[in-house]
């Protein structure tokens, strides 16, 4: 019996091209969802603590994106946004990939689980699984609805934050999961309206590919329509405060103002770029207005406090 | 012509197959500038995130036993 062995070429692969499986600015928005999620919630929780928590977040979803790279390397190649990855450019092989991304995600969910609880590492574990399977390996192929159940795991991460330090879930984190939920199809919708060639040509049927542009600006509308009141509803709720009401209504109305010319736009693709780029402007401001409006209470809180002692 | 000497003009067969490019005498790799560069900042990277696990480990075991740290049964 004769045995081939496969020549094995060294890697040229740097610390930048592991950067860059991580898909840092997607890790970003989720620290900072799920920072919001973890300093609204009732309770104290030790700083080192809290920073382990986060620390585990960021791993398991850089992680996931990793995972997502391995996966996709086939239709990232043929896509212009996508082709500069390290997987397509033959830096990394995907088999190191895989490897690289379940030892992080593993990693992530366990030390979650054995040094703060394990509510929010069973969450962690659960919204990496989501985007990997769920929505990588079945939907993003298979309908046009793949980013709108597929959001569910980039809203999971405030919950993840409220569990982390209360060790369970409540009606406050899962309406900022609801918010980052209707947030995602109008801000993904808006980017394939002028990116539909490139999902075309990988084979992504994505709704502007599937339905055309009309269906697709028609729908961002009615799921920004929908996202606008919830942006509201944590000031309704009673869980955040005026200032934040303000920002949620006027961020709201700018939004479905933007839509709506998005709607009524026929050539070009001016309105669905400024709707993309003001949404992510939009979710930043919820969450910072949320952040900063529970630290000012709570240090008005203690200032009261202390001075009536 | 000896029996000897047509031994001798026989080409001996080289004792391994020839390096091929990347490759050091004897079929080792030799790795190239680029490739050590690369693995250096990946051998630091990888020490950098041991030693970050190693500190957080630390720091909640601290935390977690508080003051207990501290007792010992005798």
């Amino acid at each position: 019996m004769s045995v081939t062995l496969a020549r094995i070429e060294p890697s040229i692969a740097g610390v930048g091209d592991y950067v860059a499986l991580l898909k840092p600015r997607v890790m970003s928005l989720v620290v900072f969802t799920a920072l919001v999620g973890l300093l609204i919630a009732p309770g104290h929780v030790h700083p080192v603590i809290a920073l382990t928590a986060l620390l585990c977040i960021a791993v398991g979803a850089g992680a996931a994106g990793a995972l997502n790279m391995w996966y996709d390397a086939d239709i990232d190649a043929r896509m212009l946004r996508t082709a500069g990855r390290p997987i397509p450019q033959g830096r990394v092989t995907p088999g190191e990939v895989a490897g690289f991304g379940l030892t992080l995600a593993v990693f992530a969910v366990a030390t979650l689980g054995l040094l703060v609880n394990w509510v929010s590492a069973s969450l962690l574990a659960f919204t990496i699984a989501f985007y990997v399977v769920i929505y990588t390996m079945w939907l993003k192929r298979s309908t046009p609805q793949n980013i709108v159940i597929g959001g569910a795991a980039g809203a999971l991460p405030p919950i993840i934050g409220w569990a982390a330090v209360t060790g369970g879930v409540a009606v406050e984190p899962i309406v900022l999961f609801l918010i980052i939920f209707f947030w995602t199809p109008p801000h993904f919708w808006a980017l394939s309206l002028y990116r539909a060639e490139d999902y075309a040509r990988a084979g992504i049927p994505m709704l502007p590919v599937v339905a055309g542009e009309a269906e697709t600006r028609r729908q961002i509308v009615l799921y920004t329509l929908i996202l606008a009141p919830l942006g509201v509803a944590p000031w309704l709720m009673g869980f955040a405060g005026p200032l934040y009401g303000i920002a949620a209504i006027a961020g709201g109305a700018a939004m479905i103002a933007l839509a709506l010319r998005v709607r009524a736009e026929r050539h070009g693709h001016v309105a669905s770029k400024q709707m993309f780029g003001f949404s992510i402007l939009y979710l930043f401001l919820l969450f910072a207005v949320l952040l900063a409006d529970r630290l000012w209470g709570g240090l008005a809180a203690q200032a009261v406090s202390h001075f009536a002692a | 012509m000896t029996i000897v000497s047509d031994a001798m003009d026989e080409t001996p067969p080289p004792p391994f197959p020839p390096p091929l490019a990347g490759e050091g005498q004897g079929g080792g790799i030799r790795l190239t500038e680029q490739q050590l560069r690369a693995r250096r900042s990946r051998s630091i990277a990888i020490a950098l995130a041991l030693g970050a696990f190693v500190v957080v480990i630390f720091l909640v075991t601290l935390v977690k036993l508080g003051s207990n740290v501290l007792t010992r049964p005798m």
